[in-house]
């Protein structure tokens, strides 16, 4: 008995303990904001909703002295100046500019010897400032038919001596290049072009950069790491990375060098040449946050601030916390074509990041931001606008990347559904979503590409954005923005981009205009092409005209556009699909964005030289250099839309709608406004042309090449490294310009963008394009399926 | 007496109260939304239930879902019986009937990847065939799949079924067989009189959990062919899943209202029978 009241005590007691406990694991969880505190300079203020924390890092862009066309490195100094050396994007020499004031006003530091803006018999491929002001220049000598790498250091106030360093020839290494110009690209405009020709490299310098003000490590090709002396040119150390299975990123933080590939840091001190213990806290830092992009040091190495594309972190050695300062997601350090060149930490609540940024508004693409540390601010923006995709859109990080700056009271939470981790299904995403919008939890704003868009018209899913559009009337492409406006001028789904289904090709072949019974009546026209991809392509172009109005498919048309596709194709022969550049690219994952596999410009190779007689594809981003290369190469080549079944077709991309459930509605609006807005609509990622037409002219007129008389692209076939395609980036013609806005315009009908239906043909098709089934036998099949699901 | 009958309700209240929370009261917002528009709530009659019978796709999945029911319910419990009297006559019953059981533990995941690449077009099947000089097909894209499913949930559900029907087996008194026998009974005379009438409690149980189990198959069909399977193989649980991926919880409600007062009403069936049987 006594022991029975003993056993109750004790199980009332351990009953209570364990709510108790329960009740307290679920309160008081502290969530540590990025940027909440640099050093512990953040507060936090007694907000409606409780305590908030406050500070956050605010972006500006600082103006540059010059358009430079490239930047090979910035430092603060140690006399607090800070040093920019780089490539003079009017005429190609390299200069070095300082401010004193943070990089408010900018003073030319001295004129470059001449050794270093020698064209003629080689070219600066990179450089990099010491603290102390001093530069070290690394010059490919080009010379006896090979290059030899000679480091140049210039002293604080531009005088040169070179560093008597040799570099040894790689091992098991050696580069035999063809007979090509050695400059083709922008970046090398020393004018190298035509001096010869390079028959072999033993081996190359990838990098550099100073250790302390006496010593500099050198990268070479097999990531061999050389720690020499300025003085004398001696090789203090080595170090091997050879066998690392991932590429490897050198920096240095006072005298320490850090190893960076995706997945780990490796810190070694320079002074015994021993690598220090794994740190943890970094280990697991980069893991999670991937590569380096730049990285500097405050206090002579004890701890790093680096740059990932999810933002700034702090690290100090030998510490267990890694310290996110800046959230990438909430200003450019996260845009997709943001490339960060160099960090220069002014001080702890001040830093200057210089950017190679695709969509720059500076003309070079570099661009130079300050972030300040702003107490008042709060950590997180108290509005949270959700967005959602099922497919990464790069205009669209973009974009937000570019609407935060200007709206720093606004969080926008983008999901991209599937990605490669996480080998989710579109029906798996379409159900967590559906979920998520049915529980109050979804997203405000969606973008439909992929998703059942009429389904979710009719069932109401979708929010009425007319007003939004009301505003730019006459300043957008009507015949695309209004793709899926209904007769009473309700617009429930939105294009932002487009994209035209293009052919190109000799007039023997192709002649643009022709409807896709004549095209296809030549045989083999399509021979060689990768069949699913064929299949797609001609779905966009055709699909639309299989629907009849009471919404079912017509298996007449599809049996018809089957056998035509098939009498286009020819015999399928596996080795010439194997054999075309398109395969190599699209088989070596090379696509980044939804329709980029179907790009007119991955068969460019292909039809230039010969393994195509037609090039067929979605054009998101018309590049008339390259356009007109492969017509000239053809000689009497033309480009125009693609024939299809149903004619003047577009295919609607980056399609907007609000969900009517959405929490935050009016600031959707505001970012469709933003999304459909000039600043938004020039970000080109090959994800469509944009609907608003002064940006579709941006886009395609190739203004950026005005005055840039010696810029010259190339580029070489994976299938065969000796077919070039050079030719000059130059404005596009008037004519052009005006040819190809007549083609937008003349775009009527929407392309049926339906993933079940879409998938049902690719799969018939693709085996009919192979000889595996007879067209009667596939378009059954497709019926078959999409019977069912449109009965459902 | 009155405070002896409240007691019995309060010994079930908490196993009420679960079934109530989790089956009864979904149940109820089930048939609420029968009767309501898919996202806007409107109260829509029975325009709901007179959707889904003008339905082709639903009518579809009905068809396939009984068609299925009908082929592999008594080909699964006639065939589970006469491996589970074969293993009780036999002095390795207990090892074969674990060896039964053993599609149970396997995942559908890798029972469905098992399936595709046997039955790919270009699967292992074909290839076989081949060498044998023999045609190969679509195996999953034509009316074979049907079959395939039948066959994929008798092997998974046999060894279940086995060992249900071992243990109404084992129920049965050894006297009465040796009564039987004394009376001169043969071993057919014995199964027929003795053996099939004492299973009955049995069959009821099995029955059931068979045709509940037959729902399960979806999970292998969805694995291999995805949403929109080859029309033969197309369930009402492809259609459920596809309804609720396009908001059509309209539809989807009152589908679900109908085939549970089927279920309902076929269990109930079954238990009447059972019970006069057994009377």
């Amino acid at each position: 008995m006594k022991y029975g009241k003993l056993k109750r005590t004790a199980g009332i007691l351990l009953s209570a303990v364990l709510l108790l406990g329960s009740l307290a694991g679920c309160s008081g969880k502290e969530n540590v904001e990025p940027g909440a505190s640099p050093q512990g300079n953040g507060n936090s203020t007694e907000g409606e909703g409780g305590e908030q924390a406050m500070g956050r890092f605010l972006e500006d862009d600082v103006k540059l002295p010059i358009v430079f066309s490239d930047i090979f490195d910035m430092r603060k100094l140690e006399d607090g100046t800070i040093r920019v050396i780089g490539n003079n994007g009017d005429d190609g020499s390299k200069t070095v500019w300082d401010s004193k004031d943070s990089g408010v006003n900018w003073e030319k530091a001295f004129d470059i010897p001449a050794e270093l803006e020698d064209g003629e018999n080689g070219y600066v491929d990179g450089a990099a400032l010491s603290p102390n002001g001093q530069s070290v220049w690394l010059y490919n000598k080009v010379a006896d038919g090979g290059v030899r790498c000679v480091l140049y250091l210039l002293d604080q106030n531009g005088s040169l001596a070179e560093v008597p360093f040799e570099l040894p020839a790689a091992e098991g290494k050696n580069i035999t290049s063809s007979s090509q110009p050695v400059n083709t690209s922008e970046d090398s405009g020393d004018g190298a072009e035509g001096d010869g020709s390079i028959s072999s490299i033993s081996n190359l310098v990838t990098d550099i950069m100073f250790l302390g003000n006496d010593q500099i490590l050198v990268v070479d090709m097999t990531d061999k790491v050389f720690q020499i002396s300025t003085e004398d040119g001696s090789t203090k150390r080595t170090y091997e990375f050879g066998a690392t299975q991932e590429a490897c990123q050198f920096y240095t933080a006072g005298k320490k060098m850090v190893v960076a590939t995706s997945t780990e840091a490796l810190v070694y001190d320079t002074e015994t040449g021993e690598q220090m213990p794994t740190e943890e806290a970094l280990q697991g830092s980069v893991a999670d946050s991937g590569f380096f992009n730049a990285v500097d040091s405050t206090d002579d190495g004890e701890s790093i601030y680096y740059l990932t594309g999810k933002g700034l972190f702090h690290y100090k050695f030998g510490g267990s916390v890694m310290e996110q300062l800046i959230d990438g997601s909430m200003n450019s350090l996260g845009a997709p074509a943001f490339y960060p060149i160099a960090l220069a930490m002014l001080d702890e609540q001040n830093l200057l990041v210089a950017a190679n940024d695709e969509n720059a508004e500076a003309a070079g693409g570099v661009s130079l931001l300050k972030y300040t540390w702003s107490a008042d601010t709060p950590a997180k923006p108290d509005k949270e606008l959700k967005v959602y995709s099922l497919y990464n859109n790069r205009e669209l990080r973009q974009a937000i990347s570019n609407f935060q700056k200007d709206h720093t009271d606004i969080y926008v939470n983008y999901q991209a559904a599937m990605s490669e981790d996480n080998g989710m299904t579109v029906s798996d995403a379409l159900k967590t979503l559906t979920t998520e919008i049915m529980a109050g939890k979804g997203p405000d704003l969606l973008v439909l590409d992929g998703m059942p868009i009429q389904n979710y018209m009719e069932k109401g899913i979708l929010k009425d954005i007319s007003a939004v559009l009301a505003d730019g009337e006459g300043k957008y492409f009507e015949n695309i923005i209004k793709a899926y406006q209904g007769d009473g001028g309700q617009a429930y789904a939105v294009p932002a981009r487009f994209l035209i289904p293009m052919a190109q090709g000799s007039s023997a072949n192709y002649t643009p205009g022709e409807d896709f019974d004549t095209f296809t009546s030549k045989q083999g026209v399509l021979s060689g092409m990768i069949p699913e991809a064929t299949v797609e392509k001609f779905w966009y172009s055709c699909g639309a005209a299989w629907q009849k109005e009471d919404g079912t498919l017509d298996a007449g048309k599809i049996t018809d556009w089957l056998t035509k596709l098939k009498n286009a194709y020819g015999e399928y022969d596996r080795l010439q699909e194997e054999s075309s550049t398109t395969y190599g690219i699209s088989d070596g994952g090379g696509a980044f964005t939804q329709f980029q596999e179907l790009s007119l410009s991955w068969g460019d190779f292909d039809l230039a030289f010969g393994r195509y007689r037609v090039n067929v594809g979605l054009s998101g981003r018309i590049d008339y250099g390259q356009l007109s290369a492969v017509n000239e190469k053809l000689e009497q080549g033309d480009y125009g839309l693609m024939p299809g079944q149903a004619g003047n077709v577009f295919v609607p991309s980056m399609v907007l709608g609000i969900s009517s459930k959405a929490a935050q509605p009016e600031t959707a609006e505001e970012f469709v406004k933003y999304l459909l807005s000039p600043e938004a609509q020039k970000a080109a990622q090959f994800g469509g042309l944009p609907v608003e037409r002064d940006s579709f002219l941006s886009v395609i007129d190739g203004h950026e090449y005005e005055g840039k008389d010696n810029w010259v692209s190339g580029g070489s076939a994976g299938a065969n490294a000796d077919e070039r395609l050079s030719y000059k980036m130059e404005p596009t013609p008037k004519e052009e310009i005006e040819k190809m806005t007549a083609m937008a315009e003349s775009l009527t009908v929407p392309a049926l963008l339906d993933d079940v239906i879409k998938d049902a043909v690719i799969e018939q098709g693709t085996k009919v394009l192979k000889g595996e089934a007879a067209p009667e036998e596939a378009a059954d099949a497709i019926m078959q399926k999409v019977n069912i699901y449109l009965a459902e | 007496m009155a405070k002896k009958k409240w007691r019995g309700f309060f010994w079930i209240l908490p196993s009420f109260s679960g079934v109530a929370a989790f089956y009864l009261l979904p149940y109820a917002d089930v048939v609420r939304r029968s009767f309501l528009g898919a996202v806007d709530n409107r109260f829509a009659g029975i325009s709901n239930y007179q959707a889904i019978m003008g339905n082709t796709a639903f009518r579809l999945a009905v068809r396939n879902t009984i068609k299925f029911t009908l082929s592999c319910i008594p080909v699964l419990i006639l065939l589970a019986l006469a491996c589970a009297v074969a293993l009780c006559r036999s002095k390795y019953g207990g090892v074969i009937k674990s060896a039964f059981l053993m599609p149970m533990a396997l995942p559908a995941v890798s029972v469905a990847l098992v399936w595709r690449l046997l039955f790919h077009s270009q699967g292992l099947l074909n290839y076989w065939l081949e060498h044998l000089g023999l045609a190969g097909q679509d195996w999953m894209n034509g009316k074979s799949a049907f079959w395939i499913l039948v066959l994929s949930y008798i092997w998974k559900n046999l060894g279940y079924d086995i060992v249900l029907w071992m243990a109404g087996l084992a129920g049965i008194s050894e006297n009465i067989y040796e009564a039987a026998k004394v009376d001169g009974a043969g071993e057919w005379k014995c199964f027929l009189h003795i053996t099939l009438p004492n299973l009955k409690p049995s069959f009821y149980t099995i029955t059931v959990l068979s045709f509940l189990n037959s729902f399960k198959v979806f999970r292998e069909a969805y694995l291999v062919a995805g949403d929109y399977p080859h029309e033969s193989i197309y369930m009402m649980q492809h259609l459920f899943n596809n309804w609720f991926r396009n908001f059509s919880f309209d539809k989807m409600a009152a589908a679900a209202v109908v085939e549970s007062v089927v279920l309902l009403g076929l269990i109930l069936l079954l238990q009447k029978t059972w019970d006069s049987g057994a009377e």
